[in-house]
């Protein structure tokens, strides 16, 4: 009889973590599309930021301040300081989502001497915080950002936050790192290096050079420049907060199917064995009562 | 016809106007600006305030937060963070937000919270006076 017990809390069990899994995926689904359709809200916006980008440059004159295009290559590779913004995200249960960036972080930190980390999540600041605290790394501490529901306004705090540093020396390279979704079931850790800007990162083509007629800036070129580069940034990073977080939502979507569908077997397996073992016990009973009955005749 | 150019306001958030337009006002750092069709090339910042733009004669308005500008001969293209119909604000909030601002701006912070508080108060005064000046008249 105890056999009969023990399946029966198993089964039980089972049902209360499918309900979870199965909660969490509707949730997953639904925070998925909410952050697509924001996503292709903002695409226009940003395709024309980008192509305004180009055109300015394109058309601006000479003597325009570049300083966020200063590659400061007078900086030897192994002295220079390097920021990273790392995106994970606030929780587990994704597959191997935090997994992919973190060991993606860690590649890229061993190529330098120092690194600087920006964590955007808890799972990742979690983890990055605790070999801080052995000494190995640097982690900004003040940094605290969440992954859920990216806005505007958050990528326009950390858009600020790295021009500064980048304006004062304290970082020489600034770089992203997020997932990005390369269709609707695959989805990569991917690298995007924000500062110092690049011109060429604006032209796709050579053809596209060629100088327009020259437009008039008001109030000056700097003024207009130094408008643009944080308005870009910020464009930047809001793309990259989406894209990590339409590719979580993913990466827990399918990992919870997945595990509302093994759920599932096991049921199957054990309501099978919970049966048996309900027969065999009814067997065993209905023998002892025809054993006794025969005996009690005799 | 010759007397309109092709307008596009793109908001972070959503496009808000393409189409055709026979006249543009923005607010730019140097006071208000107006673009009638064949203006001359130009790049410029867009500061928070009231943009109004004349479609088949008829003004339309908009509270814009900053942005920027681009101006052909023939296309203007306007680039704000935020962009509402004077009906789309809740003034409620935006008194609420103002309010938020100004208090926080009596507190000591530093240059960076205080530009932050500043630009907040900025955008929550100029929701309020749009949609006060246009919800009037309905």
């Amino acid at each position: 009889m105890g056999n009969m017990r023990e399946i029966r809390d198993r089964i039980k069990s089972i049902n209360d973590i499918m309900k979870i899994t199965n909660a969490m995926y509707l949730i997953s689904s639904s925070k998925l599309k909410k952050a697509k359709k924001d996503l292709a809200a903002t695409q226009p916006y940003f395709n024309k930021l980008l192509y305004a980008m180009r055109s300015i440059l394109s058309r601006a004159p000479e003597d325009i301040d570049m300083r966020y295009f200063d590659q400061r290559e007078e900086i030897k590779p192994e002295d220079r300081k390097v920021g990273y913004i790392v995106i994970t995200a606030d929780k587990g249960m994704c597959g191997s989502y935090n997994h992919n960036i973190i060991k993606l972080t860690e590649q890229k930190m061993a190529a330098h001497k120092q690194s600087h980390l920006y964590v955007m999540g808890q799972v990742g600041r979690m983890y990055f915080q605790r070999r801080a605290r052995a000494g190995e790394l640097d982690v900004d501490t003040e940094f605290i950002y969440t992954t859920q529901n990216p806005t505007l306004y958050r990528s326009r705090r950390i858009a600020e936050q790295m021009l500064k540093a980048f304006d004062e020396g304290k970082l020489d390279d600034v770089y992203i790192i997020y997932t990005d979704m390369v269709s609707s079931i695959a989805f990569e850790p991917k690298i995007l290096q924000l500062l110092p800007l690049d011109a060429e990162h604006f032209v796709q083509s050579k053809g596209e050079i060629t100088k327009h007629h020259e437009a008039v800036f008001s109030p000056s070129p700097n003024i207009v420049m130094e408008h643009l580069t944080p308005n870009f940034m910020k464009g930047m990073i809001y793309g990259a907060m989406v894209d990590s977080f339409c590719s979580e939502q993913q990466a827990r979507m399918s990992a919870m199917d997945s595990a509302t569908t093994s759920a599932k077997d096991m049921l199957q397996d054990l309501s099978l064995q919970y049966n048996r073992a309900r027969q065999a016990a009814i067997t065993q009973e209905i023998t002892e009562i025809v054993s006794g009955a025969n005996s009690a005749e005799l | 016809m010759a007397n309109t150019f092709q307008l596009e306001i793109l908001a972070s958030d959503r496009p808000f106007y393409v189409g055709a337009a026979e006249q543009l006002v923005f607010p730019t750092v140097d006071g208000l600006m107006g673009i009638l069709p064949g203006h001359e090339s130009m790049v410029t910042i867009v500061s928070p305030g009231e943009l109004k733009y004349l479609v088949d004669g008829e003004w339309h308005y908009a509270a814009i937060s900053e942005g920027f500008a681009e101006v052909r001969r023939d296309y203007v293209l306007v680039l704000g963070d935020a962009i509402e119909l004077p009906e789309e604000i809740d003034a409620k909030r935006a008194a609420e937000a103002a309010e938020r601002a100004k208090e926080r701006l009596l507190h000591k912070q530093s240059i960076m919270q205080y530009y932050h508080s500043q630009a907040a108060l900025n955008r929550a005064m100029n929701r309020l006076k749009i949609s006060k000046r246009h919800n009037h008249e309905i």
